[in-house]
């Protein structure tokens, strides 16, 4: 599969969403003095924008924004000099007993390198923070030695195995796919994922596995043809590898939101298949910058070489004083055991675009541009990257993140991309034992799954305003709720009220709920570092 | 409204291939922000799939009929489009469509109606949706240029010049 015309453009500068992987170039236009809009102009490889993308306008310029550095505490808030506060919270973290630095995975490369120098310079240790999902697939395929593409080159495939609702997490690449199908029609796509989808409808054949381990073992059955394990639904796939084996370009896509372990597992079974294949493999991910963050932090020597991991190290013995930039920690894990964690820090500093429920608890907050209000460097998947330049200016009087580091005494640093993140063990856990549905989180095309950042913006509030439940037409027969009722969701770390969606391609048994909402993900009882972290669990579903 | 309603017809629409919507919902957020949040495309459960419904911009548009305050007009350029002052928010449109297309916003009591984006055409550029759909389900073309494709309208009877009537 040889890099097309618009791979070549996709390293052109351009202001990039990396609200995913895909990269898509945005750009805005002037709709007034103060106001500015998305533009839909083709340029720079462009191929459509997802309603994730079109929300970034709207980000940059939203009246809860931060726009002056303050403190918390005393039943008020102080308004301060960013200079003078940035040097107290240097040396506040410098003075601690223990001190430790989390930034979002999405800002530029370099922003993340200079990052982890500021930290190593305080003595203090760092990591970003990524979706468990994302960390895992990096870890498990970069140093694979499989043959990695980005979704443009998948235009040339002539066979594919796609893994995940793809459709729905990425809607763009479903522009290269649907491009590949329309030149080929009778093009063999066969569909794997966890719940039913929109992806399956484009697909000649699917398989809906077990949400968890289930999917690895749905590749592993493809790879070996031995089907008998994952019952009679799964005939269909037993013919899938010589099909696949038989094409002269077939590509994996594999966009992947489930546990950590899994997607371990899966990522494992992927490199597998796709070298016995001799497979071109398109990881989608949920961060854009995740595979740059991963490698960033690797060789900048973050906890547990980056990812949720290493902020899962931090939070579970929680420093004196912690200063986190750019990520809504407490929303992206498991609210319920971050919160508890985060009682345990006495000085927390937070640096950011966006209030949120970190910043709420921070004794000092400073304001910061968003990633896609400067110019950088992203690494959108392996021999992906890309220069991008700013979307919008931030507003006056809001510095960058590296401005910021400047003012505190850190240094420019350029990241180290040039290794891959050292592969980890695949251990995937058993299927949940107990009664009820199999419950997994799942990202929609709506809302971006750091659990925060969406869910303040106008457009993903009229549409998907409250957690979604997808489930069997059964199940909420069942269970005595009825689609687009509202419903109560049970689970073992607590309940969360839900709208539910039926579904009659969904299988019975399982069900799949809004990722962007942290209520959601405090029903899980996942613990910090656990080994069922991010996994599926039971859950009883009722009436509100 | 005689004046308007003998306008020409519009030559290209906005037409979706259902063989191509992955229900995505780009081009709904891009017509928010287009148009100051007024939800010019809506999207319908028809039980198997989710779609996206865009005014057809019918040659004898029953909205622009039973306007009783001529906010519905068809422009010059043959867009059926909403004057948003002379509006009064009776619904009357809305309930006359026969795609369905039209809705009463429930802050502002606004009618949201698509103009094809307008300020797009101008710089010769495609309306929002159609420029920001990844997979190119919504196209901005002739019935001419469709049909070239292989394709058909559906509905096109309705939006031509035999209107469907409802009983208001």
């Amino acid at each position: 599969m040889s890099s097309s015309a618009s791979n070549e453009s996709l390293r052109a500068p351009a202001s990039r969403c990396l609200l995913c992987n895909v990269g898509c170039p945005v750009r805005v236009m002037r709709a007034g003095p103060d106001q500015w809009l998305p533009d839909y102009v083709p340029h720079a490889g462009y191929a459509g924008l997802c309603g994730r993308g079109s929300v970034l306008v709207e980000l940059a310029d939203h009246p809860d924004r931060l726009r002056g550095a303050h403190r918390h505490g005393g039943g008020g808030r102080e308004v301060l000099d960013l200079r003078a506060v940035a040097a107290e919270a240097a040396e506040a973290l410098r003075g601690a007993d223990s001190a430790a630095v989390i930034v979002d995975g999405n800002y530029d490369v370099d922003t993340l390198a200079a990052v982890g120098a500021f930290a190593k310079s305080l003595g203090a240790t760092w990591a970003v923070s990524l979706p468990p999902s994302d960390e895992a697939l990096v870890r498990g395929l970069d140093s694979s030695g499989c043959r990695f593409v980005g979704p443009e080159a998948l235009e040339q495939a002539d066979a594919m195995l796609v893994i995940g609702d793809v459709f729905a997490t990425h809607p763009v690449a479903a522009h290269w796919i649907l491009e590949a199908k329309a030149r080929q029609p009778r093009m063999p796509v066969l569909v794997l994922a966890a719940s039913a989808g929109v992806t399956a409808d484009f697909a000649s054949a699917s398989f809906q596995a077990v949400p968890g381990a289930g999917l690895a073992a749905a590749v592993a059955a493809v790879r070996t043809g031995n089907v008998s394990a994952l019952g009679p639904r799964a005939k269909g796939l037993a013919g899938w590898k010589d099909l696949l084996k038989g094409a002269k370009q077939p590509a994996i896509v594999l966009a992947a939101d489930a546990g950590r372990a899994s997607v371990l597992a899966l990522a494992a079974e992927v490199a597998h298949l796709a070298k016995e294949l001799q497979a071109a493999v398109c990881p989608l991910t949920t961060y854009g910058n995740a595979w740059g963050a991963m490698r960033a932090a690797a060789a900048g020597g973050a906890a547990a070489a980056g990812g949720a991991a290493g902020v899962e190290d931090i939070l579970r013995d929680p420093p004196e004083a912690l200063l986190v930039i750019g990520a809504d920690v407490e929303s992206a894990l498991a609210p319920q055991a971050v919160a508890s964690a985060l009682d345990g820090v006495l000085t927390l500093v937070y640096v950011g675009p966006m209030p949120n429920r970190t910043s709420r608890r921070a004794g000092l907050v400073f304001p910061a541009a968003f990633a896609f209000e400067q110019s950088g460097r992203a690494l959108l998947g392996p021999a992906r990257e890309t220069a991008f330049e700013p979307l919008l200016a931030p507003p006056a009087g809001v510095p960058s993140v590296r401005e910021i580091l400047a003012l505190a005494g850190g240094g420019a640093v350029k990241a180290n991309l040039t290794s891959p993140v050292a592969a980890a063990t695949a251990r995937a856990n058993g299927e949940p034992k107990g009664e009820g549905l199999l419950l997994v989180l799942a990202n929609d095309p709506v809302h971006f799954a750091d659990g925060s950042l969406t869910r303040e913006a106008r457009w993903p509030q009229t549409v998907i305003p409250r957690p979604v439940l997808l489930l069997a037409e059964e199940d909420a027969e069942a269970a005595g709720v009825a689609d687009g009722r509202r419903a109560v969701l049970q689970g073992p770390g607590g309940r969360a009220e839900v709208v539910v969606a039926t579904d009659a391609a969904q299988a019975r048994g399982q069900a799949r709920a809004s990722a962007a909402f942290p209520a959601v993900r405090d029903v899980f009882g996942w613990k910090l570092g656990g080994p069922d972290a991010f996994e599926p669990v039971r859950v009883r579903v009722g009436k509100a | 409204m005689a004046e308007t309603a003998t306008a020409k017809p519009i030559e290209k629409r906005v037409v979706l291939d259902l063989d191509r919507c992955i229900g995505c919902k780009s081009c709904m957020a891009a017509c928010f922000y287009g148009h100051k949040e007024l939800h010019g495309v809506e999207f319908v459960d028809l039980g198997p799939a989710l779609l996206p419904v865009v005014c057809r911009q019918c040659a004898d548009p029953a909205c622009v009929e039973t306007c009783p305050a001529e906010a519905m007009v068809r422009d010059a350029e043959g867009v059926v489009a909403r004057a948003m002052f002379h509006c009064r928010s009776c619904g009357s449109c809305v309930r006359a469509c026969p795609f369905g297309v039209l809705s009463l916003e429930k802050v502002g009591h606004q009618i949201a109606k698509c103009d094809l984006c307008q300020d797009r055409l101008a710089r010769d550029l495609e309306p929002r949706c159609v420029a920001v759909c990844p997979t190119r389900a919504l196209r901005f073309a002739t019935v001419a240029e469709i049909e070239a494709d292989g394709l058909t309208i559906l509905g096109g009877r309705v939006a031509g010049e035999h209107p469907i009537r409802r009983r208001l």
